[in-house]
């Protein structure tokens, strides 16, 4: 498969984004807009430099900025550069979305026309409905659990 | 904002109006995979077998991505690892990694995808993959969406 040009810096982008404690760390960013590793750390199960190395790594991807503010740096999140590393989740995921709707409708196809089969093989009536196979069929509990129900989000 | 899933891993899960036996038949046999997603499929449906799946609308063009099957349990697992290099044998590190898990549901089937790779690899990677998987098939993708995006657009007139 070929590799574009940004793939070494969606890697990095990404493993940035990779670790739990720094997604912490840019959830708290989020809320609180900015704060300084010294804020972090206070809020945080890892000492003030274990932040600091998180954040030159969020830095690094640009996913964080700093601000001279005072005696300590204060960082805020990079916006646009999130939203491009949660638009590429969106696009893989959306793939994978696309694929299982797919595979349930020729799944869902082959087992009606299996069903079909089934009745005029084995029964010569074929409104006679096969015991095992599908006790209620008529009174199907849920008419709201439409096929594409649940895949889309 | 940030989404609540893990950012190392896709997983869905969807409910399917057909056997497992069918539903497992449809995700593992080439013959069926190459309805939903390549164009074309080549690999044994059995544990470690390798092959390569193509992306292309005519034999002259095809790109050839690595298949390789990891296991293949009927009718509940199925699980493979694609995009590793030519001549590499599939491994954590080099390709992305997706697990199919199939559980019995009333009369149907509850399917589990994961895919997984994405921290090890990049989603750069994936992301151009998955581009280039599903450009052909675009349609397919969004004709079944558009219902629901219109009822969207009403609901918000």
């Amino acid at each position: 498969m070929n590799t574009n040009q940004h793939t070494d810096v969606d890697d990095v982008l990404w493993s940035a984004i990779g670790d739990p404690m720094r997604r912490r760390m840019l959830d708290i960013l989020l809320t609180d807009g900015a704060a300084t590793a010294t804020s972090l750390g206070e809020r945080l199960p890892v000492t003030r430099q274990a932040v600091a190395k998180h954040l030159v790594v969020l830095d690094r991807a640009g996913l964080v900025h700093a601000i001279s503010a005072g005696r300590e740096k204060q960082f805020r999140v990079d916006q646009a550069q999130l939203a491009r590393a949660v638009a590429q989740l969106a696009d893989v995921t959306a793939a994978w979305d696309s694929r299982l709707l797919r595979i349930k409708r020729i799944a869902e196809s082959i087992q009606r026309s299996k069903d079909a089969g089934k009745r005029s093989n084995t029964s010569p009536k074929p409104n006679k409905p096969n015991k095992s196979d599908k006790p209620n069929k008529s009174d199907k509990p849920n008419k709201s659990d439409k096929p594409t129900k649940g895949t889309l989000q | 904002m940030m989404p609540g899933a893990e950012y190392d891993s896709i997983e869905r899960e969807l409910h399917i109006d057909a056997s497992p036996e069918v539903v497992f038949d449809v995700i593992s046999n080439p013959e069926h995979v190459r309805e939903w997603w390549p164009d074309e499929a080549e690999y044994p449906a059995v544990a470690g077998g390798a092959g390569r799946i193509g992306f292309g609308s005519d034999a002259d063009d095809m790109t050839w991505v690595q298949f390789q099957v990891v296991e293949a349990i009927p009718p509940r697992l199925f699980s493979f690892r694609w995009t590793h290099d030519v001549g590499e044998s599939a491994a954590a590190g080099n390709s992305f990694l997706v697990v199919f898990e199939l559980e019995p549901a009333g009369e149907g089937t509850l399917l589990r995808m994961v895919e997984t790779g994405f921290r090890e690899r990049g989603w750069a990677e994936a992301k151009a993959a998955a581009e280039h998987a599903d450009h052909v098939s675009g349609w397919d993708f969004f004709l079944p969406r558009l219902p629901v995006y219109l009822h969207t657009l009403e609901a918000r007139s």
